[in-house]
């Protein structure tokens, strides 16, 4: 099971587009639908739409959309869902997880979020936290231009984007940011696909360097704790130990994606905390995302159990190709 | 014994050459970036070394014709590459940095800095081992009626030591090693290479054909 929510299969959906587009084109409509039905296991006979199609130099970008929802595919597996009906919902659970830094820093207006994909979590902070301002680096062109297009992504004094590689951009900034948030892997059908120079310890050091003294870092890993892909989990879990005094964890109930958050406060924190402070907030309208005590019971402190022996990453030794793909011990 | 000493020599330069293609990209990531770019200026700049090396080589091997002259080259490709972990960093990071601060880097650089950054790393270590492939053609062609079985021989033996060199690097070498010392094994493997040549010229002699 490699994509983000199962059972969920895409590439057929690309497949068919691909076949269609030059001959049978009455047929496509049909077909379409029956595995978009397939991949969604859903029961309403919804057709889906392929309404964007281009490669990239990194990926194969499409835009699909069925129903109500829109959905932005990378090499076939999905990367961000968007409620056409109401633009603050359908999407991916983990992204929600992004709003946890607040619970430790609630005062954070810069913050910096590496990846883009459809927006989904600028959409939500521009939304929820009024007075942020926010930096997106990413790295893909085609990904900036449809997340303007079809996901609403819109720039302005609060909301710049940036066309770079995230580290790239962290080495050459100046600004400090009170969160820095980071959604930059991409994942195929042999599983996530992690840029070893966002997942290194001077990496984290870099982000470390660019944060505020009460700063927090955010990191989404594609995997479960007890599971698939733990090994990964456990090693970017004791990577971001070397450079973060505290390291959390808020494992996604519907999906496979863990956010991990590293603090420069060294101040212990554990699950009854955190949801007092986080109650608490919501109550002053710091955290008004609508599911925060949900999201708040997610949290964990507890180190993973593959951490122990997993290697630090660093940019001299850093094997996120065999890590993401070893099977569980 | 002439065909196992030429087979081995190049087949020991291709493998050099692309485990410093595949281990490469890896250690121009955390300077420049996103691995696309990466790949396009690995794969164009050690394909622009090989060109060189084979077009000079070539030329090298009819005026030389000794495996001796390759000592040289050779050794100062593999201290040069023994040491591309302790010298090179700085003048990578001085290529992202000589852009203005907090300014996006203009697009046509993004895609040039990885070049300039691997023409300066792996350029002259390539170029160095492609020279093994012709110089080594002439040497083991005694008679002119062999120099199609000979020069196929080199090529196959070279490419077959380049596909072993992908394949360990990226299934091995990667995953035991870390990318300093991989380098620096390397640079050992060209050091060893340079040896090689210095003796080599008498196992070159034929040994089945006569010479008149």
């Amino acid at each position: 099971m490699f994509n983000r929510v199962a059972p969920m299969e895409n590439r057929p959906v690309r497949r068919i587009a691909g076949v269609g587009a030059s001959h049978r084109r009455t047929r496509i409509p049909r077909a379409i639908a029956a595995c978009v039905l397939l991949l969604l296991g859903a029961a309403p006979a919804l057709p889906a739409v392929v309404v964007f199609d281009r490669y990239s130099p990194y990926h194969h970008v499409q835009v699909i959309e069925t129903g109500t929802l829109r959905i932005l595919s990378f090499d076939g597996t999905r990367e961000t869902q968007m409620s056409l009906t109401n633009p603050l919902e359908g999407h991916f659970e983990y992204t929600e997880y992004f709003h946890m830094p607040f619970v430790w820093n609630p005062e954070a207006c810069n913050v910096l979020m590496i990846g883009l994909g459809g927006g989904s979590t600028q959409r939500s902070f521009l939304h929820y936290h009024t007075n942020t301002v926010i930096d997106t680096v990413e790295l893909d062109p085609v990904v900036v231009e449809v997340a303007r297009t079809y996901f609403g992504v819109t720039e302005s004094a609060r909301h710049r984007i940036h066309l770079q590689d995230g580290r790239v951009f962290l080495r050459r900034a100046t600004n400090t940011y009170d969160i820095i948030l980071l959604d930059a892997y991409t994942k195929t059908r042999y599983g996530s696909s992690i840029p070893p120079h966002l997942a290194t310890k001077e990496f984290f050091e870099l982000a470390r360097d660019h944060m505020s003294t009460n700063g927090v870092l955010a990191y989404n890993v594609i995997g479960q704790l007890h599971g698939w892909r733990a090994d990964i989990i456990g090693a970017i879990y004791r990577t971001m130990k070397e450079v973060f005094p505290q390291v959390y964890l808020f494992p996604a109930r519907t999906s496979m994606n863990v956010v991990l958050v590293g603090t420069r406060s060294a101040e212990p924190y554990d699950a009854e905390r955190v949801q007092q402070v986080g109650m608490e907030l919501a109550r002053k309208g710091v955290l008004t995302l609508p599911t925060i005590s949900t999201r708040l019971r997610a949290f964990s402190n507890v180190a993973p159990r593959a951490a122990r022996s997993s290697p630090v990453l660093t940019d001299d030794r850093a094997p996120v190709e065999s890590l993401a793909r070893e099977s569980n011990r | 014994m002439l065909k196992t000493t030429a087979g081995a020599f190049v087949f020991l330069g291709g493998f050099a050459v692309m485990v410093l293609e595949i281990i490469g990209a890896r250690y121009l990531a955390r300077h420049f970036g996103g691995d696309f770019y990466i790949w396009i200026s690995q794969i164009g700049v050690i394909l622009i070394a090989l060109a060189l090396g084979y077009a000079i080589g070539g030329a090298l091997a009819d005026r030389f014709k000794t495996a001796r002259f390759l000592a040289l080259p050779l050794a100062v490709a593999g201290v040069f590459t023994f040491f591309i972990p302790a010298f090179t960093p700085s003048l990578l990071d001085r290529i992202v940095m000589r852009h203005p601060l907090d300014q996006p880097i203009p697009a046509v650089w993004q895609k040039l800095d990885p070049a300039i950054g691997s023409t300066l790393v792996f350029l002259l270590p390539c170029f160095v081992l492609a020279v093994l492939s012709p110089y080594t053609i002439r040497l083991a062609a005694h008679r002119i009626e062999h120099v199609g079985r000979i020069s196929g021989l080199v090529y196959a033996a070279s490419t077959i030591g380049s596909i072993a060199g992908v394949f360990v690097s990226g299934y091995i070498l990667i995953d035991y090693f870390s990318v300093p010392a991989i380098f620096r094994g390397t640079g050992v493997l060209i050091l060893a290479l340079a040896g090689v040549s210095v003796v080599m010229d008498r196992w070159m002699k034929p040994t089945t054909t006569k010479q008149h």
